[in-house]
Formats: C-alpha cells, sequence, structure tokens
C-alpha cells in the first residue's frame, strides 16, 4: 500500500480534481450524501477498550465510489456498521441525505427510526451474500423490497427488472444454493438496489470470488454510481476494487491516512494516478491511464465529462 | 456479465404471465418448507398430540351418542319421570300406576305411553355384560326401539336385543338366552343400543313384569301437532303430581351429562397431557429453526425488518404447523372414527367440528406460546451481527 503520510482525521484522505472541502471531500463536485463528522466508535470501556475509529470525518457525494482499504482490524467494518445505521457511534455525526432531500443525523435518530432509515436510505452487499437460502433469487430481491414500503407484483416486478439489470433473469427461481458465488453475489447486488437506495455499502464484496467474477462485481458497483448516481462505500482489502473506485481512503487504527491521490481517466473512467499521460484541458490537467485514452481524449474532448 | 442500463425510478413494466404475488414474500412459508424433513416431524409430532385429544374426546362423544340414542330417536316429544329424576342410566324413576292416563289427559298430549325401565345382566353362550331392559307396549309401539334391523316385535316369553350385542354374546334370531337370569328368546335384532359397558333389551310390559316386576318407570308423551313442548310440559307439572318432566332436548341434555360429567376431569387430563406434548414438539422445532436462521433474521433486520414483521413469519410458521397437524389429526382421527367400530362395534368414536375447531384452536395458541422463547430471541438479536456472522 502505498500510505506515505499521518495526516491529521479532519484534512486526511485524498481530495480528487475537485478538492476543496477540508473532510474527506468528496472527489466530485456534486453535493455530499453522505457528511461525516467527528466519528468514533468505542467497544467496551475501562481497560479491555478497544477504539475502532476514531473521530473520522467524511463526505461522499452522489455518484461517487468510494474504496477504504486498511489493515484487518483497522475498523472498516465498524465504520461501515455506523455510516448503515446498524451500529450506534460513540461520538460524532453522520449526516445522510435521503431520497426525499431531508438530511437526517444517523447519530442521533432515536433506535425505532433506525430500520425505516436503513431500508429507504442504504443498499447493503456483504462478503458471503447474505441471501436467504429458504427463498429464491426474486424472492430475496422482492423482500428487501417489501421491507422499504413496495409489496405484492410491484415488489415482483422490481426484483425481475433488477434480476434482468444483473443479467441472471434466467436464474429467477433458483434458489442461493443452486447459484454460483458469483451469480449470488449478483443477486445480492440487485437486493441492495431493491429499495433504489442512494447510498451502497459494500463489507468485502469480492473476497468470495475469483479474480475475474471479482472484476464484473466491481464494475457492475462502477455502473451504479455512473448510472443512478448512488454513492457507493466499499470496504476492502482487495486491490482490484481500485480501479473503479474514485477515491481510496486508507485506514489504520481507526484513522484515515493519506495515501497517493488518484483521479479518473475520462476515456475508460478508470481510477488513475496522478502519474503518466496527462493533457491540461480548461486549466484543469486531466490524467490518463495511457497514450491511447488521452489521443482518444484529444480528439473530442467535449464527448467526455472530465 | 451482462447489465442493462435501467433508471431506477423507472416505471415497472406490464405484469408478465404466470403467479401474480400479493402482499409481502411469505418469508415464514418458505422458513418452514425450507427444511421438509424438520417440517413434517415437527406437524406429524403436533399431528399425534392432537390426535390423542381428538380421539380421546371422539370417544366420550360416541359414549354420548349411544347413551341417548333411545331418547334422541325416541318418536316421543317430553319425557315424564318421578320427581326429581332427570335421566334413565343411573336412575331410578317410578311413577304410579294411573300417569298415563293422567297424562293423555293433559291438553295438546296426543299420545302417552309408559315404559319400565331396570338394570341387569344379559347372558348368551359366549358371554354376559350389563344392560338395561326396556318395557314397553308392543301394541301401540311407543317407548319401543326405534327401528328393527331383523326379525319381529316382542310377544310373551320373547325380546329384541341389539345387533351388536348379540353379535358379541353369540345370540342368533330365534336362540335363547337369558336376562336377569329368566330365559327369553330373541325374536328381533335391533341397533345402536350397545355401548361398552352397556346394551339394551327391549321386551313387552308384561313380560317385564314377569322378568322383572310390574312397574311404570316413565312416560313419553307424544303431542299434538303444534304444540309447543315447554307449554305442555309445565301443563303436565301443575295437572299431574309428583313428577319431573323434559323435553326430548333436556333428557338428552341430563342423559349426556352422565358421560360428560365423568370423563370431564379425564378428557381435561389428558387434552392438557396432549397439549403439553404440542408445545414441546412446536417449542423444540421451532426453536432450533430459528437458531439455524439466525443470521437470516439478523439479515433481514439489517435490511429494515423490525420485529414485528419478524415475529409474523414465526407466527406464520406456528399457523401452518397447526394448521397441517390439525388436518392430519383429524384424517387419522376420522380413519380412526370409521375403522374402530369394525373392529370393536361397542366403541363409537364422534368426530365433531367444534372438537376440531376447538383443539386446534387451543393448539394455536399453545404453538404461539411456545413461539415466545425464539421471539425472545430474534427481538434482542443485533442486526450488525448480519455483517459479522459467515455461514
Ligand atoms: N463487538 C465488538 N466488541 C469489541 N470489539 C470489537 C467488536 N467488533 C470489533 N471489535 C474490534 O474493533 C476493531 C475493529 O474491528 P473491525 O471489524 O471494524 O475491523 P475490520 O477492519 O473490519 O477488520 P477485517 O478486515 O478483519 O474485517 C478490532 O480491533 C476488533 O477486534
Ligand atoms: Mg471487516
Amino acid at each position: 500500500m502505498n500510505t506515505t503520510e499521518n495526516t491529521s482525521a479532519a484534512t486526511a484522505g485524498t481530495p480528487g480534481p475537485a478538492a476543496g472541502s477540508q473532510a474527506v471531500s468528496a472527489g466530485h463536485s456534486r453535493v455530499p450524501v453522505l457528511t461525516v463528522r467527528g466519528l468514533t466508535k468505542t467497544y467496551g470501556s475501562g481497560d479491555t477498550a478497544v477504539d475502532a475509529v476514531r473521530s473520522v470525518d467524511l463526505d461522499v457525494a452522489s455518484g461517487e465510489v468510494l474504496l477504504v482499504m486498511g489493515p484487518s482490524g483497522s475498523g472498516k467494518t465498524t465504520l461501515l456498521l455506523m455510516l448503515g445505521a446498524l451500529l450506534r457511534p460513540t461520538a460524532g455525526s453522520i449526516a445522510v441525505t435521503g431520497r426525499d432531500n431531508r438530511d437526517v443525523d444517523i447519530a442521533a435518530a432515536p433506535e425505532k427510526h433506525l430500520p425505516a432509515l436503513r431500508s429507504h436510505t442504504f443498499g447493503f452487499i456483504f462478503q458471503d451474500y447474505a441471501l436467504l437460502d429458504a427463498l429464491t433469487a426474486t424472492e430475496n430481491i422482492a423482500v428487501a423490497a417489501n421491507l422499504a414500503g413496495t409489496t405484492g407484483s410491484a415488489a415482483h416486478h422490481r426484483a425481475t427488472e433488477l434480476l434482468d439489470r444483473v443479467g441472471l433473469e434466467h436464474r429467477a427461481t433458483a434458489r442461493p444454493s443452486q447459484m454460483s458465488g458469483g451469480e449470488q453475489q449478483r443477486v445480492a447486488v440487485a437486493r441492495a438496489l431493491s429499495n433504489d437506495p442512494p447510498v451502497l455499502l459494500a463489507d468485502e464484496p469480492t473476497a468470495n470470488l475469483d479474480a475475474s467474477r471479482g472484476r464484473d462485481l466491481a464494475r457492475l458497483l462502477r455502473r451504479l454510481a455512473d448510472e443512478d448516481h448512488r454513492s457507493v462505500v466499499i470496504v476492502s482489502h482487495d486491490d482490484r476494487l481500485r480501479e473503479i473506485a474514485d477515491r481510496v481512503l486508507w485506514l489504520e487504527d481507526g484513522q484515515f491516512r493519506q495515501i497517493a491521490s488518484m483521479t479518473i481517466d475520462p476515456v475508460c473512467r478508470m481510477s488513475v494516478e496522478r502519474t503518466g499521460a496527462h493533457l491540461e484541458w480548461h486549466e484543469q490537467t486531466i490524467w490518463f491511464c495511457s497514450e491511447g485514452c488521452k489521443r482518444e481524449f484529444a480528439e473530442n474532448p467535449d464527448s467526455f465529462q472530465p | 456479465m451482462t447489465t442493462r442500463s435501467l433508471h431506477p425510478t423507472a416505471a415497472p413494466p406490464n405484469p408478465g404471465r404466470g403467479v401474480r404475488p400479493t402482499g409481502a414474500v411469505p418469508v415464514g412459508r418458505r422458513f418452514l418448507f425450507a427444511d421438509r424433513r424438520r417440517a413434517t416431524l415437527t406437524v406429524l409430532g403436533v399431528a399425534a398430540s392432537l390426535l390423542l385429544v381428538l380421539v380421546l374426546d371422539g370417544i366420550f362423544a360416541g359414549a354420548v351418542d349411544r347413551v341417548t340414542y333411545y331418547i334422541r330417536t325416541s318418536p316421543a316429544d317430553v319425557f315424564v319421570s318421578q320427581a326429581g329424576v332427570r335421566t334413565m342410566h343411573m336412575s331410578v324413576s317410578t311413577l304410579p300406576a294411573d300417569a298415563p292416563d293422567r297424562v293423555a289427559e293433559v291438553p295438546g298430549v296426543a299420545w302417552a305411553a309408559p315404559i319400565a325401565f331396570a338394570s341387569g345382566s344379559v347372558a348368551g353362550p359366549q358371554g354376559r355384560q350389563l344392560t338395561y331392559l326396556v318395557g314397553y307396549d308392543t301394541r301401540t309401539g311407543g317407548g319401543g326401539p326405534r327401528a328393527l334391523v331383523a326379525g319381529r316385535l316382542p310377544g310373551a316369553g320373547e325380546a329384541i336385543l341389539d345387533e351388536q350385542a348379540a353379535d358379541r354374546l353369540g345370540i342368533g334370531l330365534g336362540d335363547r338366552f337369558t336376562v336377569m337370569g329368566m330365559p327369553v328368546r330373541a325374536v328381533g335384532f335391533s341397533t345402536s343400543g350397545s355401548s361398552i359397558t352397556n346394551t339394551t333389551v327391549f321386551v313387552d310390559l308384561a313380560e317385564f313384569a314377569r322378568i322383572h316386576d310390574d312397574r311404570v318407570s316413565y312416560v313419553l308423551a307424544g303431542l299434538d301437532a303444534g304444540a309447543d313442548p315447554n307449554t305442555v310440559a309445565d301443563r303436565i307439572r301443575t295437572g299431574v303430581d309428583e313428577v319431573t318432566v323434559q323435553s326430548r332436548e333436556q333428557f338428552t341434555e341430563s342423559e349426556a351429562r352422565i358421560v360428560t360429567d365423568m370423563s370431564a376431569d379425564l378428557l381435561r387430563l389428558m387434552s392438557t397431557i396432549g397439549l403439553v406434548i404440542a408445545l414441546a414438539v412446536i417449542a423444540l422445532g421451532l426453536m432450533t429453526a430459528t437458531l439455524n436462521r439466525l443470521r437470516d433474521f439478523a439479515v433481514l433486520k439489517a435490511l429494515g425488518a423490525q420485529t414485528p414483521r419478524l415475529a409474523r413469519a414465526v407466527a406464520m410458521q406456528v399457523l401452518l404447523t397447526v394448521v397441517l397437524a390439525s388436518a392430519v389429526a383429524t384424517t387419522a382421527a376420522l380413519a380412526l372414527a370409521r375403522l374402530l367400530p369394525t373392529a370393536e362395534p361397542a366403541v363409537q368414536i364422534t368426530i365433531t367440528a367444534t372438537a376440531v375447531a376447538q383443539t386446534t384452536a387451543t393448539a394455536l395458541l399453545v404453538g404461539l406460546i411456545a413461539a415466545l422463547w425464539p421471539l425472545r430471541r430474534i427481538a434482542t438479536l443485533d442486526a450488525a451481527t448480519a455483517f459479522r456472522e459467515t455461514r
């Protein structure tokens, strides 16, 4: 890992091309969907207390893919659980903008509001897919739609649509145990989309997949951010996910450390380091993965969105 | 991998062919049937305990049917007995000799027939058993057997015997046998007058006097068309001294109470045992099923399911288990009710809809109590464990 230096939480992270926010801010100029300030989680108390996450600040914009990496035990899952309203922080705030454009502070929301908050705001993707084996692929997706308030044939159609979207329409009546890991994870992604959430949260989504299926899944997540303008927060050890991330944050001992800044190649939409092929355009430096992409961009810059 | 672009807010396409789901995905049902073996075992276990309850209840209901058969099928609308005597079985009733005439005089009474009634024993070549001896006026027929399945009405030295008792005691039509030690000849067979302990022998009043004594035990009265049994019963009460008067329904009810009073405690005990077994089976099945699916419940919670929804899924499993078990138990009980009498004619099992409904409802209640334990576990389950535990 290219951990370069320790920084204070408030300024940690990797500002993207549109940098400027004081927090670990969105790599896009879009409005943040998630705004995290001073987020802290301490498990236990006294001698056995574990500071899993320490005063973390973070902004995630809509349409942004954020990858949080870090060694085992660094607090990645803890962070994700707090973002997803599954774990009450010890301190700090998590403002999330729901589909109704209203901001809610998850950290302060009453316990009884949390389930509805989850079912309306977040799509969860688990390392081991966590599909219900008693249900078919379609039902697994429909049940999440039910929880978000869509029932009956509307939920069923939403499920069918989403299966189609992840390319599994032919597996509609299959049970998880009859599907490959890759297929199961795609069903899980479809399930995460069933409530049309502004934010997707994924914990090690590729850990149980082989290289090729992992890459497929990564691209799928990227598309969900691009096409639907969803924010995607992934915590993972998986280096392959770097190529689809807008930003990569490095978590260590519950705090973000800065790593080399990255940006997006506007042609192939890959995450690229700020080295190698680049050009100046509208007083902005644009970086590319290769000379080929750079050439393509130069021929018709207006057809690409930097 | 094919990924098709589709805006999330796009309207769903027109409904396709096939099943149209309504409501929510039936998670409880799916959970129950995902593990067919456990579901089957649980259902069968509960069914066995419900069968125990149903059959026992059916045996007593059958006994009530048998005990009340004579009264229920009697052409009489009103029954007159000695003051304070409300039943035939296990009672002795004696009326004055002029009671039949005095009852017949009461306005609204179309006919009045005396019967003589006593208990004793009947013996044939293959054994002996307890019997009720009924003496009636064979010329008018009032108070005699409802119908003969074989033979003819009895004269002097002759009797009508219940076919099941005749079969058991080895008495054929025309054979001689003894009632209360006196020899008589079987000339006709009646039906449905035998229970496990008892049968009925019908003789003419004169024959009753020869075998036992000359007495009037009850007076059976038929009413004029359109007369109200209760009104006429009141008139008999005021017109004839020292009598108890009951309508057919009241007399049947009093008679049934002999069995129900006797059986109530036993029935309650056995029902409790049966339902406790059902409770244990459901609780065990549900708890193992729930513990095996704890991760699923955690995942559902993470996805936003609240405890009431998960409780409904658990309750649905209970409901389905009990309903299926009840269906199995009822089918088995009905089959037993048909088959058992061919092996043991004296035993009648009567399965009533009320008994089935009551047993099912109680089992449901018991099942929901059994569900409290897994429900507690689910209620306290931390949704975050969905991310922590792996299969
Ligand atoms: N429920 C808990 N109680 C006490 N300590 C906990 C609990 N959950 C996590 N921890 C501790 O908090 C720290 C962060 O854990 P966390 O699971 O967030 O790490 P992680 O980065 O997800 O690790 P991994 O990569 O192995 O999944 C660890 O030291 C862990 O032992
Ligand atoms: Mg983890």
